[in-house]
């Protein structure tokens, strides 16, 4: 399905080569350079050192928690994600515009502030903070609230991959299934899941990976506990803040693993994508 | 091997939570993480052997006025251990988490050991940075962490404050002098730690100013070699205090084992400790015994220069006070 | 089954698209409605489907009132105007998904759906296309699935939405004759929309001209032709002029197997 432009209409290859050049150039700087350098330093040590810095108590629960909030907040929105793409693909109704504005509205915040609403609602001097407190109810400081703020800077990556999907799909294939007497849950799982299932594999790539590797809005809610409220991002700051540059970026190294396997995934989900059956075949006239 | 280290890395996690009687929580500000990791390990083996019971100790470390201010929102912190009083006077005012005479609770105004604000420069101090003066000069740059939020940069706030009310002989003077000096911070940090780190690791600025213990701490670490300390004719007794926060020891029931963990500051054991940390130690024979470490020099209190810390937090730092004012108009 | 549609309105914002429309099918019967685009012959069919829901009046199937009853329970088949098949199931699975679908204990046995869906391919003559994808077919194969699809469920009625709508006009038209004939086969009631004066006239039993929201007659197609109610009717059917002669049989068309290219075989 490639098309190749012919050469009487794409650039001259000077041009071509310049533009792929700037591209790689750009690319080798931003991204390739600082993944080697992190590498590069974590091994500085030697393997030992290495292994030690991920082998250390406080790594490891930085770790766990880390895998933790993002067990939770992917699904979550993923939940999330798919009824709120279904509802704007397939309904109308008043609002419509004002969710579409609020599932952006993490991306439009700075996630230092994300973190603070939670501490403004939840915090002792918080709406709920008394109500909390009096029921031995921790959330700011504690994992609840790191995983609240994570679900919430998560939030649009999911539903913002699906719903142009969903929208350009239409409703018809999912009101075929309804005149042929199928359920709901029937309709969603076997005619609208297939259809989506490449968008909402790439979003939860992107989701997975933000909720990682969030660290502003984490920070604002996390009491920075040794061992107990850290995530990878923070203890890799804290690490750094004790001078120990090696074990820091070992540590940092683990992130930098979850980017690479998330590019992959990407690239490989794209892929399929582009060669899924059913995609639209230009209609010929007999 | 690097796999069994993983796996004892995990049951180590598990041994402590299971093991451990007593969990206590320290807030404390950004320099000690050292000394505390330290001073937490004898104090375990103490609390062991005296009351026969396994203690562990979480630490949280970040800029001072950040931590109180964690703290008031309910970080359930058993101790803090911050860099002024101020900042635990916040909290008790704030959120009543503590008696309003925590001060009176402890030896020495609640503060174990003490510590001042010096230079920090490069090796052969090529800017020949001698004294407060020196940091106004156009041609250096100059780290310090953000008053806002930082214990440490109040002390160096105050201290610049001290020396140039004295030279100019005004207020007026000191104030302009401070304005010249912040002009001259490249970046202000959230804790002192930060500010440390951007001078040291990234190597930016030509001079920080930086508590005593973090300088020594740098010229004694790795690349200590590469910086000198440089103390200036006037400087400022810092005297960061601790203080148990009743009422989350209360309902931790951790009540004993608080107080225990802070009195221990003050036995000889946390004073060699601290000494070891480049803090300055209140027991006497303790700091004869370090006597060589620390450089002399005039050392002003808060109470006689600015008329104590409630008075000195109004006047400076509060919203719209003289910091803002200085800072303010970039 | 017999279809009531009483006094149904219904608007949309800023405009009205049904306006106290009245019509009644009897069993068997294969009804066109007919009229220019927006005059609600769509909304009336999608209405009569339940896949839109009334302002006022009701859908009586044999008098049973339809208003409370999902799409999923009125044993309706629709064919859409662009086929809405499933773009990721072949055209075996497509055609068996009503079955599928079926509560267990009403779920025919996978025997059974499959004599039944090689069956409708039979009758659609697509057997040998079983196993592929939509895209692999052309826009007459596609619609004869979607019809195949539609009637596996054995409809009590038939809806077809603009069904030829998007094919070219030679297909077009021979699968005009091609729906005629299989409604003699079948006998299902039948409403087809479309806004092609010819297609209406040559297959359907009954007119109905639909305009703005209204119907302008109900009748034979020579009736509509050569008695037209309206000022309208008599415009939007005045290029087609029937000679009297064939007036009378135009509605039965010969029994004629359609011509191999139809079905997407080459010409012998």
């Amino acid at each position: 399905m490639k098309h190749r432009l012919p050469s009487t209409v794409s650039e001259p290859a000077p041009v071509r080569w310049t533009l792929i050049g700037i591209a790689l150039a750009f690319v080798i700087i931003t991204l390739v350079l600082p993944l080697a350098l992190v590498l590069s330093q974590a091994l500085a040590g030697g393997v030992r050192e290495f292994w030690g810095a991920l082998a250390e108590p406080d790594a490891q629960a930085a770790l766990r928690l880390t895998l933790t909030a993002a067990a939770i907040a992917v699904p979550a929105n993923l939940v999330f994600g798919v009824c709120a793409a279904w509802s704007i693909a397939k309904f109308e109704f008043k609002g419509k515009q004002l969710l579409l504005t609020l599932i952006d509205l993490p991306f439009a915040v700075s996630p230092v502030i994300s973190g603070l609403i939670y501490v403004l609602l939840f915090g002792l001097q918080g709406w709920f903070g008394p109500w909390l407190a009096a029921h031995d109810i921790k959330i700011i400081f504690a994992v609840p609230g790191i995983v609240l703020a994570t679900v919430f800077v998560t939030f649009p990556f999911i539903a913002r991959e699906l719903i142009p999907v969903m929208q350009e799909q239409g409703t018809d294939e999912e009101e075929a299934a309804a005149t042929l007497g199928a359920g709901g849950w029937q309709t969603f799982v076997r005619v609208t899941l297939p259809n989506i299932k490449w968008a909402l594999l790439y979003g939860v790539v992107l989701c997975n990976a933000r909720a990682m590797g969030e660290f502003g809005a984490v920070s604002v809610v996390s009491g920075h506990i040794r061992g107990m409220t850290n995530t990878l991002p923070l203890h890799v700051e804290i690490l750094y803040n004790e001078y120990n540059a090696v074990a820091a970026f070992s540590v940092a190294s683990l992130l930098m693993l979850l980017a690479i396997v998330t590019l992959v995934l990407k690239t490989w989900i794209e892929g399929r994508a582009h060669r899924q059956v059913g995609a639209p075949v230009m209609e010929t006239v007999r | 091997m690097p796999f069994k280290q993983l796996l004892a890395g995990f049951a180590l996690t598990l041994a402590l939570t299971a093991h451990a009687d007593v969990t206590l929580l320290n807030v404390s500000y950004d320099p000690t993480r050292e000394f505390y990791q330290d001073f937490n390990a004898a104090f375990a083996r103490h609390w062991q052997a005296t009351a026969g019971e396994a203690v562990k100790v979480n630490q949280s470390h970040g800029g001072s006025g950040k931590q109180a201010r964690a703290v008031i929102d309910g970080l359930e912190a058993d101790v803090v251990t911050l860099a002024l009083a101020y900042d635990i006077d916040a909290i008790a005012s704030a959120s009543q988490q503590l008696p309003a005479d925590w001060q009176t609770r402890l030896p020495d105004n609640s503060t174990p050991y003490t510590s001042t604000i010096v230079f920090l420069v490069r090796k052969g101090n090529p800017l020949a940075i001698k004294d407060w003066d020196d940091l106004v000069r156009k041609d250096v740059s100059v780290v310090s962490p953000n008053p806002k939020t930082s214990g440490g940069a109040r002390w160096n706030y105050l201290a610049a404050w001290a020396y140039a009310r004295e030279t100019t002989g005004s207020e007026d003077g000191a104030k302009a002098f401070v304005a010249n000096l912040f002009r001259n911070v490249a970046v202000l940090d959230t804790g002192a730690r930060g500010a440390t780190t951007t001078f040291v690791e990234r190597g930016i600025g030509d001079v920080l100013i930086a508590w005593e213990n973090e300088a020594y701490l740098a010229t004694a670490g790795k690349a200590g070699a590469e910086f000198e300390i440089v103390t200036p004719s006037i400087s400022i007794l810092a005297e960061p205090p601790v203080a148990v926060v009743s009422k989350v020891a209360a309902k931790h029931g951790t009540g004993q084992a608080a107080q225990a963990y802070l009195e221990y500051l003050y036995s000889e054991e946390g004073q060699t400790l601290a000494a070891e940390h480049f803090f300055r130690p209140r027991d006497a024979t303790v700091a004869a015994k370090f006597a060589g470490r620390f450089t002399d020099t005039r050392l002003v209190t808060v109470d006689e220069a600015f008329g104590g810390w409630a008075k000195a937090q109004a006047e400076h730092f509060a919203d719209g006070a003289l910091f803002d004012q200085i800072f303010a108009p970039q | 089954m017999s279809i009531l549609i009483d006094n149904v309105s219904k608007h949309f914002v800023g405009f009205r698209a049904l306006s106290h429309v009245s019509l009644e099918i009897p069993t068997g019967g294969l009804v066109a409605l007919l009229g220019p685009s927006g005059c609600g012959k769509t909304t009336l069919l999608r209405i009569v489907a339940g896949l839109d829901r009334q302002d006022s009046g009701r859908i009586l199937f044999d008098g049973d009132d339809m208003s409370r009853i999902h799409t999923r329970d009125r044993r309706v088949g629709f064919v859409f105007q662009h086929y809405a098949l499933f773009r990721h199931m072949t055209v075996f699975d497509n055609v068996a998904f009503g079955l599928t679908v079926r509560p267990r204990r009403l779920r025919p046995g996978a025997d059974e759906i499959n004599a039944k869906v090689c069956e409708l391919l039979t009758l659609v003559q697509l057997e040998g296309l079983a196993q592929r994808y939509p895209s692999q077919l052309s826009g007459g194969q596609r619609q004869r699935v979607a019809l195949a699809r539609a009637l596996a469920v054995n409809p009590k009625v038939l809806l077809l939405d603009e069904p030829f709508g998007a094919l070219d006009a030679r297909v077009r038209k021979e699968l005009r004759r091609w729906l005629r004939q299989l409604h003699d086969e079948l006998h299902v009631t039948s409403i087809f929309v479309t806004h092609d004066q010819d297609e209406a006239l040559e297959v359907a039993d009954t007119v109905v001209v639909m305009n703005a929201g209204r119907i302008e007659q109900i009748g034979s197609p020579v009736e509509v032709c050569e008695a037209p109610a309206t000022p309208f009717v008599r415009e939007f059917l005045g290029e087609v002029s029937l000679p009297r002669a064939e007036a009378a049989t135009l509605v039965r068309l010969p029994a004629k197997t359609p011509s191999p290219e139809v079905f997407g075989r080459a010409a012998p």
